[in-house]
């Protein structure tokens, strides 16, 4: 079992390696087998490592790392139910993404920094959901904000993409130092910081800790699960090659910041209050994405804030107490985003780099039938369309919140089931315009769709089953409910509220109706018909809002960024240089100034050296003379 | 002791004085150097006196010292004079201020 | 084994006085220097492997030399190794190896006095670490001085002047104080014991009224926190990292500013407990305080020597930090930080150094899109630039977490405010990062990457950052009995009294 669990992290952590020491040198071919080669295998000790433990959960110290007296970090691992499926996960969707890579970057070059990072971040995740010590997270959570930082910013020679990773890398840092300090708080309140022994001793903590503590890692969560305020990154990020957006920001990394709370969610459900702001956090965040992807015109970019949106369902699921709920989500947006981003990435190659969606149209439906019945797959898991994965994991969310007690999931559920509308919109728009989009003035501009390489369509046959069928794994029907009962062992994870069949049914079909009312507003709005420029019976202004996300760049350029240079340059010149200094130099000067006057006694004359000794001599006798007397 | 010391003393301090005092006061390097050689005469002077008075050899063995000392110090005294002179052609110690700060 | 120590000591002076016989063939004079500190770091490698604790010895002191100097004054020959000193001379040693190797090309006129400096800073800079007695302690504080003062003067940039006098001032003026609080504390304990020394553990029983305890306090906290230096007193260090050639920015961030640390640590707190308790609060202060500024001041500078160098106050802000609380996690976090400053700060001074050679500017607007021209160079710096941002994994990370963590048990709002600090510290890095290495691809920028010797010299700085990143136990049981003892020792501040160091015995 050790054996396996190192394994499935050397692989990766190898082939990163092997890129970094010899990219240069490498061979294109060589160095994509390597790591495909590397994950492909991880993928496997993953899977064989979640079969020798068989849901129970083990704990292996793997190395020792550094202690000093009671701060212990080592590097040890955590294989529970919990971590098997997102190992599983994670291996999964990283080696289709790295078989996809192969065909989509294939007239890149960089490409030995393109693998490394690659196969560096599948190891910083796998890092991440192994960890049982807080400090080896923290080594995978900083680890995949780098690769990610990296990786956005591949194409570097473009200021515009090297500034995005820079603001990704910043935002997420905000997160990680959020994490820290829970870590630090952690370490006084228990002097340990495995988090198998923390979730098993959560009682300990104090109330005003526990708010504190559960805070901090919405906080942490917040800046790497792009959730409000901090959300700001992910749709830049998109600025990396689509591959890495559909495996970094669409289904692996940015679901750390949920995989945390879920890992620590017996700390976090001591404290009401946090579980509150958790799921408010979530639902508003949800909402948030939704809208702003309505007014998208970048395929990515829409898809991003669709990922934003979604991350924001599996907090709100978590904040109301369902994380199993949560963690089923997280697995369906996984497949059916990963499936979108790979599609968009298809759609975009054929397109010869266009990502402009009213530059796309009905010639792109002719020219990839395939990827367009996968679209359609993976849009109607999105806009969750029963009986699709997406549709399972976003009805439990919902009912959950119907269900709990507090009349305040109440509201949360009119803006989950809201959402569930805008999201089937945008969604659909995004559709119509990119596959069946008639002639427009921006169309008649449009780049020809060209064949893609047939192995890019292959990897999105699995996710786009998966994103159909995968709601098998846990439906609310009888015992179906594989996913709970296989996450039972982990702490504070286990199935639902229980509801009453007609309320269960009655949200169901109501989710279901809302659904198919949001495809068919963007029918109406976006069908296959000829398109004026403008199709949105908005207006300007709510447009403009939509489409810069609530002008929250702008107000955090304001309010952030330009306060923070202008107080730089202050402290720079006036402080530092003015002030600080200035004293320095000034009592310097002011040495100096006495010194002009003390040198005027060096005559260089001898008759003055000679009288001013015989006076100092003739005083001091005469000092001698008056104290004897 | 025939002369008693405190004559002794007020010799020697007067010697003291106008040797300062010519030190000090003329210009001419030469004068200031006989200046400085009659107040170590005068010193040695009041060595000699205290040897006599306490009746110790110590004191008429510095005064060989101060002797000596002096000797040198005027030999090499003369031979810078003598070179400035040669240069400069200016005894007058004022005339010398390159030091000045 | 007690000559080695000496020998240790004194090997790299005897090395420079020989080198001042090949002035004429600067070849030689590399070689001979080359010889000289290698040989050097082989003989502390030597101890270090060839010796342990003593036993029965509380400080965990592996070899020391007591021996009387001047006797008339109390003044010994009092070397004094343990495991704090032996990571401190461990870098020393290492670091003076790659300067010689840095400067192998930069230098080419009076190579012979150059080197002959560079050798007796590593004397001077060892006997600061070595000594026990706080006269010698005095004597080699003092020493370092005179050599920096050429190199930055002499080999220095065009503006080096006026920085190697401020350099000087400035650490003049709180090395007299230093001084003053020293005869001050050699008197009053003379006067107390009738025993007048100057050796560490005589000096450590003097009873101090509370007034003229702070006011000794007071003294060496501003002669060492200039060096270090603590914020208010930063001023000398940008110039005179700046203007100084390649090794010497390297000798003042890699060790000068460390002796200031460590004299903190050896002679500051134990001397003096109950101001240094005190003054906890301030240090704190002073050192968080440094840490947001200096990230604010460094975000305008466009020289990118100087971000280095500011990136330097603010490390070592978090030493004084880790110092200010006192206990044992902070204090070995304190002086791995010291270790891990020492080589990321190097290396990236090496790199700048580096792409001056080739660019002759040190403009941050001068380049872009470095990563196409030179790749190697690049990744090496992107991997530096993330070893000082404190990257999980690499070495800064372990000292920071020490001492955040070591700060969370005693004052956990500090390091609240340390954690959200290092955040600050990634802005300008990767500004830094950001202009330098990406951006459009231009044909004029400098394109001859890295050389067989400058990698010699990088590799190194790399292995030592992932070595302290991924598996710091080496380090850290080396300092472990020093550093328990020396927690011991200041136990009335914050809550270490209570504090049980395992393992002290």
């Amino acid at each position: 079992m050790k054996s396996l669990l190192m394994m499935l992290l050397l692989f990766p952590l190898l082939g990163g390696l092997y890129h970094a020491l010899l990219g240069v040198r490498l061979d294109r071919r060589w160095s994509e087998i390597v790591a495909v080669a590397a994950v492909a295998g991880s993928l496997i000790m993953a899977v064989a490592a979640a079969v020798v433990a068989g849901g129970r959960p083990v704990i292996f110290p793997l190395l020792e790392w550094f202690s000093v007296g009671e701060l212990a970090a080592s590097m040890d691992a955590m294989y529970d139910p919990l971590a098997a499926v997102m190992a599983v996960l994670v291996t999964f969707i990283a080696a289709l993404v790295h078989l996809f890579s192969v065909i989509y970057m294939r007239r890149e070059g960089g490409y030995a920094r393109y693998y490394c990072y690659l196969n560096l971040f599948v190891f910083f995740m796998l890092v991440i959901v192994t960890a049982d010590n807080l400090l080896f997270l923290f080594l995978g959570w900083e680890g995949v904000g780098f690769c990610s930082y990296a990786l956005i910013g591949f194409w570097y020679r473009d200021a515009y993409h090297a500034d995005a990773a820079r603001k990704a890398f910043l935002v997420t840092r905000i997160g990680s130092a959020a994490l820290g300090i829970a870590i630090g708080l952690f370490f006084t309140a228990f002097q340990s910081l495995s988090m198998d022994y923390i979730t098993h001793h959560a009682g300990m903590l104090s109330a005003g800790m526990v708010l504190a503590i559960g805070l901090l890692l919405l906080a942490a969560a917040a800046g790497k699960s792009a959730l409000l305020p901090l959300s700001i990154w992910l749709p830049d990020a998109m600025a990396g090659p689509t591959p890495v957006s559909a495996l970094i920001h669409a289904a692996t990394m940015v679901t750390a910041g949920v995989y945390l709370l879920l890992r620590l969610y017996p700390v976090l459900v001591l404290s009401p209050v946090a579980m509150g702001v958790t799921a408010a956090v979530g639902a508003v965040t949800a909402l948030y994405g939704a809208c702003s992807a309505l007014a998208q015109h970048d395929i990515k970019r829409v898809l991003a804030y669709s990922t934003v949106s979604q991350l924001g369902f599996m907090v709100l699921g978590i904040g109301a107490e369902d994380p199993t709920g949560g963690l089923f989500h997280l697995l369906s947006q996984a497949f059916f985003k990963a499936l979108l981003f790979l599609a968009a990435g298809c759609i975009i190659q054929s397109l010869s780099g266009e990502h402009d969606i009213f530059r796309m149209g009905r010639k792109v439906r002719h020219a990839l039938p395939k990827v367009y019945g996968c679209f359609l797959i993976g849009a109607l898991s999105l806009a969750a369309v029963p009986p699709t994965i997406g549709f399972f994991s976003k009805d439990r969310l919902l009912l959950t919140n119907l269900t709990h007690p507090s009349i305040f999931h109440a509201v949360l559920w009119i803006i989950g089931t809201l959402t569930t509308l805008i999201t089937a919109l945008y969604v659909f728009r995004l559709f119509f315009l990119v596959f069946y989009g008639g002639p427009g003035p921006k169309r008649t501009q449009a780049p020809e769709p060209g064949p893609v390489r047939p192995i890019l369509v292959w990897t999105l046959y699995p996710l786009a089953f998966l994103a159909l069928a995968g709601g098998v794994m846990n439906l609310p029907i009888g015992s179906w409910n594989f996913l709970d009962r296989y996450l039972m062992p982990v702490a504070g994870l286990g199935p639902p509220l229980e509801a009453s069949p007609s309320l269960e049914w009655g949200v169901r079909i109501g989710n279901a109706v809302v659904a198919l009312i949001g495809i068919g507003l963007a029918y109406l709005a976006y069908g296959p018909r000829p398109l004026k420029e403008k199709p949105a019976t908005a207006p300007d202004s709510m447009q403009n809002l939509l489409y810069s996300g609530f002008y929250l760049n702008k107000l955090y350029h304001r309010w952030v960024v330009r306060p923070y240079e202008q107080a730089a340059a202050f402290l720079s010149n006036r402080v530092d240089h003015g002030g600080v200094d200035a004293v320095m130099t000034g009592s310097g000067r002011l040495a100096s100034r006495w010194s002009m006057n003390l040198r005027l006694w060096t005559t260089g004359r001898l008759s003055t050296y000679l009288g001013v000794l015989l006076a100092g001599f003739t005083a001091m006798l005469v000092i001698l003379a008056l104290g004897l007397l | 002791m025939i002369v008693p010391f405190g004559h002794v003393l007020f010799l020697a301090g007067l010697l003291f004085l106008m040797g300062a005092v010519c030190a000090a006061a003329r210009r001419n390097l030469i004068m200031i150097l006989m200046g400085v050689e009659v107040m170590l005469n005068a010193a040695g002077l009041v060595f000699v006196g205290a040897a006599l008075h306490w009746g110790t050899l110590d004191g008429q063995a510095f005064v060989i010292f101060i002797m000596g000392v002096a000797a040198a110090e005027a030999g090499v005294g003369l031979v810078l004079f003598y070179y400035l002179n040669r240069r400069t052609g200016d005894t007058d110690a004022d005339s010398y201020h390159t030091l000045k700060g | 084994m007690r000559l080695l120590l000496t020998l240790i000591l004194f090997l790299p002076l005897i090395g420079g006085i020989a080198v001042l016989f090949f002035r004429r063939h600067p070849d030689r004079c590399r070689w001979v220097s080359l010889g000289v500190t290698l040989a050097d770091l082989i003989l502390v490698l030597v101890v270090w492997f060839g010796t342990d604790p003593m036993p029965g010895a509380m400080d965990g002191r592996r070899l020391f030399v007591d021996l009387p100097w001047i006797p008339a004054l109390g003044i010994r020959y009092f070397l004094l190794l343990d495991g704090i000193s032996l990571v401190m001379i461990l870098l020393t040693a290492f670091l003076m190896v790659l300067c010689i190797l840095a400067s192998w090309r930069s230098i080419a006129d009076r190579a012979g006095i150059y080197y002959f400096a560079l050798l007796a800073t590593e004397t001077a800079v060892m006997g600061v670490f070595l000594a026990g007695d706080l006269f010698l302690f005095y004597l080699f504080w003092e020493l370092q001085l005179i050599p920096i003062f050429f190199l930055i003067g002499l080999w220095g940039h065009p503006d080096r002047v006026r920085a190697a006098v401020r350099f000087f001032i400035f650490s003049m003026a709180g090395g007299l104080l230093l001084l003053i609080a020293i005869i001050g504390l050699y008197l009053i304990h003379g006067a107390q014991t009738e025993v007048y020394g100057f050796a560490r553990y005589q000096l450590m029983n003097t009873t101090l009224g509370p007034a003229v305890e702070w006011w000794l306090f007071g003294a060496f906290l501003l002669g060492f926190g200039v060096k270090i230096p603590i914020v208010p007193v930063h001023t000398w260090l940008p110039d005179a990292h700046t203007e100084a050639p390649t090794a010497g920015s390297v000798i003042l961030a890699g060790l000068l500013l460390k002796t200031g640390a460590y004299g903190l640590l050896r002679f500051g707190f134990p001397l003096f407990p109950t101001a240094a308790a005190r003054s906890v609060p301030i240090l704190l202060t002073l050192g968080l305080v440094g840490l947001f500024y200096i990230a604010w001041i460094a975000l305008t500078q466009q020289d990118i020597k100087r971000i280095v160098a500011y990136s330097s106050i603010s490390h070592m802000g978090l030493v004084v930090v880790g110092l200010a609380v006192w206990n044992e996690i902070a204090l070995s976090g304190a002086v791995i930080q010291m270790v891990n400053h020492g080589i990321t700060t190097s290396a990236l001074f090496i790199l700048v150094g580096i792409l001056e050679e080739r660019g002759h500017s040190r403009q941050l607007g001068d380049y872009h899109g470095l990563w196409h021209r030179m790749p190697v160079f690049s990744g090496f710096f992107l991997f530096f630039a993330m070893a000082a941002v404190g990257l999980p994994g690499l070495n800064n990370f372990i000292g920071e977490i020490l001492i955040l963590m070591g700060t969370f048990q005693e004052w956990p709002a500090a390091g609240i405010i340390g954690f959200i600090g290092i955040v600050l510290t990634l802005i300008y890095f990767l500004r830094l990062v950001q202009n330098l290495l990406f951006g459009p691809v231009d044909e004029r920028m400098p394109g001859d990457d890295i050389t067989q010797r400058e990698a010699a010299v990088l590799i190194p700085l790399a292995l030592a950052v992932l070595w302290i990143g991924l598996h710091p136990g080496p380090l850290l049981d080396l300092l472990a009995p020093s550093v328990a003892h020396l927690a011991d020792l200041v136990g009335g501040n914050g809550g270490a009294a209570d504090y049980v160091a395992s393992g002290a015995m």
